[in-house]
């Protein structure tokens, strides 16, 4: 019988002085990334449906964020023990924001409920609307802060990163709004989600080069995540999807907008586009978490 | 009472006994590794070093890991011995992401070490009880042996006697001598997790 190890990748893994994180990015590491995904772009659309009264808007952002649930639900090892999360709201991000989706989707049901049954106006309709609000922006602020305050990896032990994730939160919400503009007929009403879809395209793009820039400033083991980001084997990732479609066309297409009336199609194409970079955002930042080497004295 | 060990890289010359008698004492499934061995060259021809470094969880007094996980699964005990409730594990890995020592192992299925017995041998059918997938689970001194008045399954079996346990607190016992006299010092104290396991200079 032949001996073939069986475990490579993880004989690679023990050997190797930067060891990368594989089970938050790899195999069925994705459905952590894309709930990830599903909730902050839900959570964006919910804000966005909310502040340009889009009733139709507001419960496709309920659906997305319950997906993103759901995948975070099938990411776990012992998805029948979720309920043990909610008991550590003190210590742990993971369950302030289970916490977070709770608050928000019983917000969000309660107030579409009483949209739909009684108006906006009520008193139960208005609190719901602030609870799912509140909701909301915790579902977009917790995901960075989850990845932050993970001192093994410096690529995210960094407060930028909950920034930037606000920021992907706010453009996937925009962005599925647009997309979703030939099917919700949203009409005309969202032209000044174009403005704002590329204010924040390029706040993005501003807000990845000043978060590389500091990280290929900092300590060796973010240098390394930075160099495999630009050079590695993330690196074509990170061109098409993070800096091509999630940057180059969005910001291209919202500036041709400043001198043309886009149609739609070209506005569902800068939604799609987005969507395709805000994913790959968050699988790039996952793929080049790279522990700190364990500190060997040298002689 | 603080469970330390100390280990010795001046004694150890990285046979990888540690690993084997850890799988065998704690019938860690494939994949799995709560004791291992890293082994590093340092300097350029001639003037070339060999260092194996055993590696463990570090039991650490602030533990990462402890801190990160929402289900409380990980507990440090008042002998500070960092050990994980399997019945509790949800599974969702963040303890493997806080961990700066690479100590925490995933068990996604189940897995035999002779596959082509068609199933466990008697041993895993057995050891795999306190394995079950889906959970992450690391080294937890030998709390079994520990409880019993035991060293350490590594530590009783390092052919190297490069290996020594006992009471951190006790500024008398051999572990806070050897840290004393021989310089012992911890991994990556920057990070202030405040390790259990000491190394000394090879």
């Amino acid at each position: 019988m032949a001996l073939v190890d069986p475990f490579q990748e993880i004989t690679n893994d023990m050997r190797a002085t930067f060891r990368v994180q594989r089970e938050w990015a790899q195999r069925r590491g994705l459905l952590l990334l894309l709930a990830y995904f599903f909730t902050g772009a839900g959570a964006g659309t919910w804000l966005f449906s909310w502040y340009f009264v889009f009733p139709s808007g507001l419960v496709l952002a309920f659906i997305i964020a319950a997906a993103g649930g759901v995948a975070h639900l099938l990411f776990l090892g012992r998805p029948q023990r979720f309920w043990r999360i909610v008991v550590r709201v003190q210590s742990s991000w993971v369950s302030r924001g289970l916490v977070g989706m709770g608050i928000f989707m019983a917000g969000a049901l309660l107030y579409m409920a009483a949209l739909w049954t009684q108006g906006e106006g009520t008193l139960l309709g208005q609190g719901a609307l602030v609870v799912s609000i509140l909701g909301a922006i915790w579902l977009l602020a917790y995901k960075g802060l989850v990845w932050a305050v993970c001192k093994a990896i410096p690529f995210w032990n960094t407060a930028l990163l909950p920034i930037l994730y606000i920021t992907y939160g706010l453009r996937g919400g925009a962005a599925v709004l647009l997309v979703s503009l030939p099917f919700l007929g949203f009409g005309t009403a969202l032209e000044p989600l174009e403005l704002i879809k590329l204010w924040i395209a390029v706040s993005s793009a501003a807000l990845i080069l000043f978060y590389l820039a500091v990280m290929s400033s900092s300590e060796v083991t973010a240098r390394m995540s930075v160099s495999q980001l630009m050079g590695g084997p993330v690196s074509l990732a990170f061109y098409l999807g993070v800096v091509l479609f999630g940057l180059v066309i969005p910001i291209g297409i919202g500036l041709l907008g400043n001198f043309f009336p886009l149609a739609v199609p070209l506005l569902v194409l800068v939604g799609l586009s987005s969507l395709v970079g805000d994913f790959y955002t968050t699988y790039c930042v996952a793929r080049v978490g790279v522990y700190r080497p364990l500190a060997f004295p040298v002689f | 009472m603080r469970y330390g060990m100390v280990i010795d890289l001046k004694r150890c010359i990285g046979c990888y006994g540690c690993h084997l008698v850890c799988k065998a004492e704690n019938a860690t499934p494939p994949g799995v590794f709560w004791a291992r061995v890293l082994k590093r060259e340092y300097g350029r021809y001639p003037n070339v070093r060999r260092l194996s470094v055993p590696l463990l969880c570090m039991q650490c007094q602030e533990p990462e890991c402890e801190k990160v996980c929402p289900t409380g699964a990980t507990q440090k005990r008042a002998d500070g011995i960092v050990t994980v409730d399997a019945s509790k594990c949800v599974g969702c890995r963040y303890c493997m992401m806080a961990c700066p020592y690479n100590a925490r192992y995933y068990h996604a299925k189940e897995r035999y070490y002779f596959p082509e017995t068609g199933g466990p041998t008697p041993f895993e059918a057995i050891g795999y009880q306190k394995h079950p997938p889906g959970t992450v689970s690391k080294c937890n001194f030998c709390l079994p042996r520990v409880g019993a008045g035991l060293e350490p399954a590594c530590v009783a079996n390092c052919m190297t006697k490069a290996r020594y346990f006992g009471d951190l607190d006790d500024p008398y016992s051999e572990v806070s001598r050897l840290i004393r006299d021989k310089g012992g010092y911890q991994l990556q104290p920057e990070l202030g997790t405040d390790p259990s396991v000491y190394y000394l200079p090879p």
